[in-house]
This record gives structure tokens, C-alpha cells and sequence, in this order.
């Protein structure tokens, strides 16, 4: 029994090592098994399940096994600093570059460190919310509270896609009403988790959270200490009326729509209002083959064309969002100089 | 504890800390909050090293003294083939495993190649009756336990091995 | 009782699959509960929903609960939370015992599971609202208590909590990571190693390091000599097991397993704190304190009935909160949202049907966990037989799987490993104690971000005190659990002096 095991084995090992180093070296293609590393260590979060979307409908596409790993930014960021040839790749949201701007420890300049390949899809949810009985009742109210000089306490994790929402109210209170955006204070806290404690602590005044983890709570009664209430929504209102029109819960599409621009107005210069789409994109080592690029464009090209892989992402609150690397270089780099100068402004 | 009033998150203060607050008070400035728990530790080893040298070290020297006890790494036996060795090979192994693994991306083969010749090479560094027999089961096991290890978690569960 | 309908024949063979799955994977050494659920998680694509859960729920309870082997027979933590389990398991097989010892250890870990599932489904909501009273500074006072076991631990007082500081200021290595509120600056940590440390040392690893490792390394010094001779005759003579080694563990078993439960159900405490904190109490409260950490079987209850009562602590949060409360069934959010499924306070109204089913799950799951551990018990066993020059490798390279795999492909882990076996060799040689330092390590991290995020928060040391009655009661219990163990301490002292003289 042990031994014929052990000749199978042998057997199906000499032959895969052969196949395997047969494709590796053939062409310039992706190998045939193509690893895709994410931002996040976490594989219950929405980076790791709009990759893993996106990774099923590329191996099936082009015929190749495809594994997600959720190593995290730094190492993420290291491993396709260290691989050119195109077996691994990495997938990461707008915390790649705010990161940066934020000067926050392992984060390089992704527009010159890496390259920049097709973004893929919005998670619409990140939203601001306050307490049921919270005596504001949106965010003008908030905005007005610190102009008359109230500190309004708010729960982010620092240094990204949690905090630039924070940062564009404090913008936009500098701009509105100048020297009052001091008054707009911080809670520097971790995981959602956490952000909601400090809310039930009394900490925070207002919380970073999103549709997809917050919305159960804004359906509690009020008399619940857990009961919240959404006051903004970052994503364009374009974004939101992608959505299907059953929204998140018992939260209709209809009613996200009451808490985006331009229903709630947080002003990014004066003229026009501030949104923040979280948005997924692939990232590349800077050497990388531009066949091989154009091969994923390619395929991703097919892919949503096709029009199977907007239905599952929609199914999971994921706006469809393909853009070329091309493309997606450009409208990154715009985005990432329009929050510059939003981070620059409060310095 | 549960006020949700903005500016409200302050706690009843007791009489003893009303009476001299600035005893108790602590600010941490978030930019620097990274140092303030490793000071606090810092000081603590410091401080523990200090009462060791004070409260054991004498009488640690006392029992040396005396030869009830010996300096570590004097006495005992030293199978320094074996010790060394095993640090070597481990080495090695680490070494190249992700070197032969990057001429097969993503396959697992490069701890599935390695980890055959480092396995047998320990068994037989660790074995003292070096019979045929003996040497035949341990490069049996050298070969069947990372084929099974890499059949069952790279192949099967798709775990990332280098 | 529309819920009987998904319960088919499928239903429980998933279980089934799923737990031993999971037991695999838990006793593997590096391998965890939490990466058993990672990798299954694909598969559970293909199923619906009640499904996909069997499988993982299996996966979760054999998961945590296959940790015991390798803890009791190898004396290697198979998961982090089965590293108080080590402290006697270890030297019961030793003695001879190991079957006994896994055993014991099974039977608690039935206890714990079951007990916490019947928490789970009568409290669920109720608990929720009681664990959100927790904020920063409670949890610092539990996790405060839970090191209070290190003065009862050390071989040597002051070595002792020497070590268990060398233990947090390790953990301390990396960034403030903004994952838990930091800053996201490095600390300790030279301008090279920054590439490598940026996260700082990984659990598992340098467990497996430290324990692992080092003993190969400490064997290998001493030349690699087989004792399994004598361990056959030791076998032969040892105490047959027997459930008359619970009549006095009754209180153990349930104190344990409501703890376990309870610091599951605290968002981020979770994990390993559970059955430290079990371990310590017993230790406090044991007839026989100073036989533990010798092979005392009560330690081994209290470790595994807190860790499977973990399990349904865990899920306490998950279901009525939304939130993970240990880093599995962070996994498991994946699960729901993948099928389009909500978790939140409001899950277990909306879903009644999901939620009953998956109480049978968990219910299936632990008694299907027993069932094949209890009857494979007398093979496992047995592989302390196995000659060390064919076991050793083996371990090696089962470590080596473990630490790359459980970042998902991270080579300096693997370094870890070795960094940490070769410090764990050395510290043993000069007299530092590698569990207090493990219990330092494990739970500095956790230390480090509730005091200073108490203290960012209220500007006060007071606030220790005066936060709640809960922090009043924790204190409390840090009071007695200090004092019994200066009470035992010099008792045995006493005892000693008096068996000189």
C-alpha cells in the first residue's frame, strides 16, 4: 500500500515538475500557477473576497490556477517588489497610495515604486455614522458644532482609507469656516470593532464604519446603546446608483442615495464636493513584462464583457469598476494629486 | 458610563485624584505613542535585572563557589557533530529553498525538492546503528514524508509553500 | 423547526469531514484552526450557505481542539491556545501517561465545547450587550489577571518575571500597528530589519521556535539517545485512564470552560489569553498546587475545557455583534458575506433558521471531534515510539510547513523559526524560564494597546480604578490571584526548608 503510494506520488510529482517547467520557460506568459497577493492580512475582509472573485474568473480565463494570499501591505508590497517575471501580482485598494500620502511606515510612492495595472471594482460602503441619540442629526450639523467651537470627536483608523473622509470634514471646516477645523479631533482607534466601542464608551462623537458592517446597527431601537445612525456616505452618487436597488439589508438603494453627495455636501475647494470611491486595482513590480500586462488587460477586457463577473460582484455590494492599466494609471494619479493637496491643505 | 452627549466621555474623579491631579495625569501624544509602552517595559527590565543582581547573585556565586553549580555551557555532555550539524543543515536548508522554489513559481517543488536530501541527511546524522536496513528506512521516510506533506497541502488545500 | 430540513445526510458528513480536517491541521505543529477555516473557505463557494458552515464549524472545533496532541506527546503547541496545555500534558507522557493525558484532555475538551455551545444558544444576545461594557482599560485588568499566572509559573520569582518582560519587550518589535489604533511607527528595531519586521515577530513561529526547535537542538547536543525503551516499560506501568480523575475536576471543568467562553466572546482578547487565564485559576485554587507544571491532569482540563469553550465564546460576538471574537472566526465573516448573508446584531432574528442549524453544527461537531479522537487515541499515542532520528525530521520539516504557511508564504518566518529555536537553547542554559517568557510574548501586544489606548483616552492612571465596577471586581481578583500565589510560594518555601533540615 505504502509503496504504491509512494510510486504515484513520485510518478504525478516528475510529471508535474516537468509541465510546470516546461510552461515556465516557453513564452512570456503568466506560469501556470499564478499567485496574487493582497493589502490585507485579512481573508474575511473585502479586499480578500473581490479578489478572490476576480482571481476565479481569471483562471478560469486563462486556463491557469490562481491562489490569493492575504500577506498583508508591507509584505505584499515587498514580494512584487522582489518578482518581475509575472508569478505573482499583487491587488490593493486606495490605502496603496494614501498610505504614502499619509507618510505612514511601508509605504513607497506606488506610482513610481510599482506599476499601476486595471482597477476592477468600488466597495460603495465606507460611511460616517453617528449615535441613534446623537443630538446631530447630519453633517452640517456636525460642521456647524465645531464652527460655534464644540469638539467633534471622531473614531478612524489613522493613516488611510479610514481617515481621508475625516480629513476632506476637516478640509472643508477650514475652508467653511477658517480656524475652526481644530475642533474636528481624531479617535485614533483599530479594527471596526474597536471604532464601534468607542462609540458605546462615549468617546466619539461621529464613527468611520460601513453599509455592510454598520447597517444592522442602524436598525436597532433607539433606546438600544448599540443603535446608530448613518450621517455620510463617501461613494459618488454615480457609484451608489450602480448598486442593485435592494441595497445592503433592509436599507434600499433609495436611502444610501439620502447620505451621498449631493444630498450631504462636504465641500473639497469651495466649488465642488468631496467623494472617496474605494476602489480595487491591481499593482505590479515596475519590470514587469508589458506583455504580460497587456495579456491581463486582455483578458480582463473578455472577462467583463462578458458580463457574468458584474452580477457576482454586485451580489456582494461590489460596484463593477474595469478600467485598462493605462487608464487606470491616469485616473489613480489624478485622484491620488486631488487628495494631496486636500492632506496638503491641513498641514 | 454609556453617556453618548458629546464631551461627555469624562469619568466621576475620586477625591484622592481631585486632590492632586497632576500625579496621575498622563498624556501621550499620539505621534509619539509607539515609544511610550517600550519605555515602561525598558525601565522594568532594567529595574529586574538590577533587584537580580542584588537578591540572586550572591548566592548564586556562593552555591558556584562552593560547586554545588556550574557556569552554563561547561558542563554536560557536548555532541558537538550532532549540535553543529543540525544547525548546518538547517541552514542550508532555509538557504536554498526559496532558491531552487523561484524556478517553480508557485508549485511548492522547491520545499518538496529540498526537503528530501535535508530530512535524510538529519535521519542519518541522528543515527547511531548506520545498518543497510536502517539507512533503507530512513531515506524511505526522507522521500515519502515531504512527497505526502506536499500531495496533501500544496496540491490538495492549495497552501503556498516556496 | 423549519431548520430540520437542512439537516441531511450531507449536512453531518461535512461535519464529519470538517472536524477531522480540522484535527489534522490542529495537531500538525504551525498549522492552525484559523488556517484549516482559510483554506476550506474556497470549497464552501460550491455550497450553500448551511452547508459551507458544517464544513467550517467542523473545521473550527477540530481545529482547536487537534492542538492537544502535539502539545501532550511532543510538548509542541499545536495552536497557540494549546500552550497551557503543554505545561502538564508534556509531563505526563513523560511519566508514561500520554494516552491518559489525551484523553483527559478530549473528555475536557468535549466539556468545554458543549458548554459553551449551551452559552451560546440560550445567551447569545444578552452577552453581546455585556461584552461591549468591556472597553480598553477592562480588558487591560483581564489581561493583567491572566499574567498574574507567571508569579505562580517561575521556577525562580525574579527570573521568572524577567522572562516574562524579555517577553513582551519581543512582541513589542515592529510597528504600532494601525491595524489596533497605533500609529504605525517601528520601535526596536534597527534601520535593516525593517523589511522583515515591519509586523513584528509572528506567533506561531517563534512557538514553534521555542519549543520545537529548541528541543531538537537540546537532544541533538546530547547526542540524540532513544529513551523509548524505557517509555515502553513506563507505558506498561502507568495509570490506565478512567473518569474517576473528574470527580474532583467538576469545579475545574466548568470554571474553565465559562472562562474560555468568556474571553472568547471579548472581541480581541480571544485566543491563547482563554486558557492562560483558566491555567492560572486552577492553579490558584488547586488542592495540589505544587504538582502542577508536573504533570497534574487538572492542568490539562483547565487548559482544554477553556480553549474548545472558546469556540462557542467566539461565535458569541460573530452572531450578535458582527464582530470576529478570535482571529477564526474572522475567517468565518467571509463565509456569510461570500453567500450574501449579513452578520450583525441583528443576524440571529433574521436568520433563524441559520442560526438553529448551526447550533446542531457546532453541537455535531464536538461530539463528532470525540468521537474520532477518543477512539484514535491508542494509534496516535503511540508516536512517541517513533525513533527520534525519524521524529525529529519529520517535526522539522512539519515546523518549517507551519511557520511559511501561516502568513501565507512568508520566508522569514521560517527564520523565525530557527532564530527563536537557537535563543530558546541558549536562555534554558542561563537560567531564563521559556514559559513565563511565551505568556509575555503572547500577550504583550494585547497589553501594550490597551494600557496606552486607556491612557490616550482618559488621561489618567486612575481610570484604572475608577472606570466601572468591573474593573473594581477585576482588581479584585488580580488582588487574590497575587496573593495565593505569595501564599503557595512560601508555603512551599516552608515545606522545603522543613524536608532539609
Amino acid at each position: 500500500m505504502k509503496k504504491t503510494m509512494f510510486g504515484i506520488a513520485l510518478a504525478a510529482c516528475g510529471v508535474f515538475a516537468m509541465t510546470s517547467v516546461g510552461t515556465a520557460f516557453a513564452e512570456t506568459s503568466f506560469p501556470r500557477n499564478l499567485r496574487i497577493v493582497i493589502g490585507s492580512k485579512s481573508t474575511g475582509g473585502d479586499t480578500y473576497q473581490n479578489t478572490a472573485i476576480v482571481a476565479e474568473a481569471l483562471a478560469e480565463k486563462l486556463g491557469i490556477n490562481v491562489k490569493v494570499d492575504a500577506v498583508g501591505g508591507s509584505t505584499g508590497f515587498n514580494t512584487i517588489k522582489r518578482v518581475s517575471n509575472g508569478s505573482v501580482i499583487m491587488m490593493f485598494h486606495d490605502q496603496a497610495y494614501l498610505g504614502y500620502l499619509y507618510g505612514k511606515k511601508g509605504y513607497d510612492n506606488p506610482f513610481t515604486e510599482y506599476r499601476i495595472g486595471p482597477s476592477v471594482a468600488i466597495n460603495p460602503g465606507n460611511a460616517y455614522l453617528v449615535a441613534k441619540k446623537s443630538p446631530y442629526q447630519n453633517v452640517e450639523e456636525l460642521m456647524a458644532a465645531c464652527a460655534a467651537g464644540t469638539d467633534v470627536r471622531v473614531a478612524i483608523q489613522p493613516g488611510g482609507v479610514s481617515e481621508i473622509g475625516y480629513s476632506a470634514l476637516k478640509n472643508a471646516i477650514r475652508i467653511q469656516h477658517p480656524g475652526k477645523e481644530g475642533c474636528l479631533v481624531a479617535v485614533n482607534r483599530g479594527s471596526q470593532s474597536d471604532k464601534n466601542q468607542a462609540m458605546f464608551d462615549g468617546l466619539a462623537d461621529l464613527i468611520n464604519g460601513s453599509v455592510q458592517a454598520n447597517e444592522q446597527y442602524t436598525r436597532l431601537p433607539a433606546d438600544d446603546q448599540k443603535a446608530m445612525r448613518f450621517v455620510w456616505l463617501t461613494a459618488r452618487d454615480a457609484t451608489i446608483k450602480q448598486a442593485n436597488p435592494e441595497g445592503m439589508g433592509e436599507t434600499s438603494r433609495e436611502m444610501l442615495l439620502a447620505y451621498t453627495d449631493p444630498a450631504v455636501s462636504v465641500t473639497q475647494d469651495g466649488s465642488k464636493n468631496f467623494t472617496f470611491d474605494k476602489e480595487f486595482f491591481f499593482l505590479f513590480n515596475k519590470d514587469m513584462d508589458q506583455k504580460l500586462v497587456d495579456e491581463l488587460d486582455q483578458a480582463l477586457t473578455e472577462i467583463f464583457a462578458a458580463g457574468d463577473i458584474q452580477k457576482t460582484q454586485k451580489k456582494s455590494f461590489f460596484i463593477p469598476n474595469f478600467r485598462p492599466s493605462a487608464e487606470a494609471e491616469a485616473y489613480f494619479k489624478d485622484k491620488a494629486a486631488q487628495y494631496e493637496v486636500i492632506l496638503g491643505n491641513l498641514k | 458610563m454609556g453617556n453618548l452627549l458629546p464631551g461627555s466621555g469624562e469619568p466621576l474623579r475620586p477625591a484622592w485624584e481631585l486632590a492632586m491631579p497632576e500625579l496621575f495625569t498622563v498624556t501621550i501624544d499620539f505621534e509619539q505613542s509607539h515609544l511610550f509602552f517600550p519605555h515602561i517595559i525598558h525601565w522594568m527590565l532594567l529595574l529586574m535585572v538590577v533587584l537580580i543582581l542584588v537578591f540572586e547573585a550572591p548566592a548564586y556565586l556562593r552555591r558556584l563557589r562552593a560547586g554545588h553549580v556550574s557556569l552554563p555551557f561547561t558542563r554536560g555532555p557536548f555532541d558537538a557533530v550532532r549540535f553543529m550539524g543540525t544547525l548546518l543543515l538547517t541552514v542550508v536548508y532555509f538557504l536554498t529553498m526559496p532558491w531552487v522554489g523561484d524556478f517553480f513559481p508557485n508549485t511548492g517543488l522547491g520545499f518538496l525538492i529540498v526537503s528530501i536530501p535535508y530530512m535524510a541527511a538529519l535521519s542519518l546524522l541522528y543515527l547511531h546503528d548506520r545498518s543497510l536496513r536502517q539507512v533503507f528506512l530512513v531515506v524511505l521516510n526522507a522521500v515519502i514524508a515531504p512527497v505526502v506533506a506536499w500531495l496533501v497541502l500544496a496540491k490538495l488545500f492549495a497552501i503556498t509553500l516556496p | 423547526m423549519e431548520f430540520l430540513s437542512n439537516l441531511d445526510a450531507l449536512y453531518f458528513v461535512l461535519i464529519l469531514a470538517g472536524t477531522l480536517i480540522g484535527i489534522i491541521f490542529g495537531a500538525i505543529p504551525g498549522m492552525t484552526a484559523t488556517m484549516a477555516v482559510a483554506v476550506c473557505l474556497p470549497l464552501t463557494y460550491a455550497l450553500d450557505l448551511n452547508h459551507g458552515l458544517a464544513l467550517l464549524l467542523g473545521l473550527y472545533v477540530g481545529g482547536i481542539s487537534g492542538g492537544l496532541v502535539p502539545a501532550i506527546l511532543l510538548n509542541i503547541p499545536g495552536t497557540p491556545s494549546s500552550i497551557t496545555t503543554t505545561f502538564d500534558g508534556y509531563p505526563m507522557t513523560q511519566k508514561g501517561e500520554g494516552e491518559r493525558a489525551l484523553k483527559v484532555a478530549i473528555v475536557s475538551s468535549l466539556f468545554g465545547g458543549l458548554l459553551s455551545a449551551a452559552v451560546l444558544f440560550s445567551f447569545a444576545p444578552l452577552l453581546a450587550d455585556f461584552a461591549i461594557k468591556f472597553s480598553y482599560v477592562e480588558k487591560f485588568l483581564i489581561i493583567l489577571l491572566a499574567l498574574t499566572v507567571i508569579a505562580s509559573l517561575s521556577k525562580n520569582l525574579l527570573m521568572g518575571l524577567l522572562s516574562a518582560l524579555i517577553g513582551i519587550w519581543l512582541a513589542l518589535i515592529g510597528t504600532y500597528s494601525v491595524e489596533v489604533g497605533g500609529n504605525g511607527d517601528m520601535r526596536l528595531m534597527m534601520p535593516f530589519m525593517e523589511e522583515f519586521l515591519y509586523d513584528g515577530f509572528s506567533l506561531l513561529p517563534v512557538l514553534i521556535g521555542l519549543f520545537g526547535v529548541a528541543h531538537i537542538l537540546e537532544e541533538a547536543e546530547k547526542g540524540i539517545h532513544e529513551t523509548h525503551t524505557d517509555m515502553k516499560d513506563a507505558l506498561k506501568n502507568s495509570l490506565p485512564f478512567s473518569f474517576s480523575v473528574f470527580r474532583n475536576q467538576k469545579t475545574n471543568l466548568v470554571r474553565s470552560g465559562f472562562l474560555g467562553t468568556f474571553i472568547g466572546m471579548l472581541p480581541g482578547v480571544g485566543g491563547s489569553a482563554a486558557s492562560v487565564l483558566a491555567y492560572t485559576q486552577e492553579k490558584n485554587f488547586s488542592r495540589h498546587p505544587e504538582k502542577m507544571g508536573k504533570g497534574a491532569p487538572e492542568g490539562v482540563v483547565a487548559s482544554e475545557a477553556a480553549n474548545n469553550g472558546l469556540t462557542g465564546g467566539a461565535l458569541i460576538p460573530l452572531l450578535s455583534l458582527g464582530i470576529p471574537g478570535d482571529s477564526t472566526t474572522a475567517v468565518l465573516i467571509g463565509a456569510f458575506t461570500l453567500q450574501g448573508v449579513q452578520v450583525g446584531p441583528l443576524f440571529i432574528g433574521e436568520n433563524v433558521d441559520t442560526w438553529n442549524t448551526m447550533m446542531v453544527g457546532l453541537l455535531a461537531a464536538n461530539i463528532a471531534m470525540f468521537v474520532v479522537m477518543f477512539f484514535a487515541i491508542k494509534h496516535i499515542a503511540k508516536v512517541v515510539m517513533v525513533p527520534k532520528h525519524i521524529l525529529y525530521p519529520i517535526i522539522m520539516m512539519m515546523c518549517v510547513v507551519g511557520a511559511y504557511a501561516i502568513n501565507y508564504g512568508v520566508m522569514f518566518d521560517v527564520w523565525t523559526l530557527l532564530l527563536f529555536g537557537i535563543g530558546g537553547y541558549l536562555a534554558s542554559k542561563i537560567g531564563i524560564e521559556v514559559a513565563p517568557l511565551v505568556i509575555g510574548f503572547i500577550l504583550g501586544g494585547q497589553a501594550e494597546v490597551y494600557f496606552v489606548k486607556s491612557l490616550e483616552s482618559f488621561g489618567t492612571l486612575t481610570i484604572f480604578f475608577t472606570k466601572s465596577p468591573i474593573a473594581v471586581v477585576l482588581w479584585l481578583l488580580i488582588a487574590i490571584s497575587v496573593g495565593f500565589s505569595i501564599y503557595q510560594a512560601s508555603k512551599a518555601g516552608r515545606a522545603k526548608r522543613d524536608t532539609d533540615a
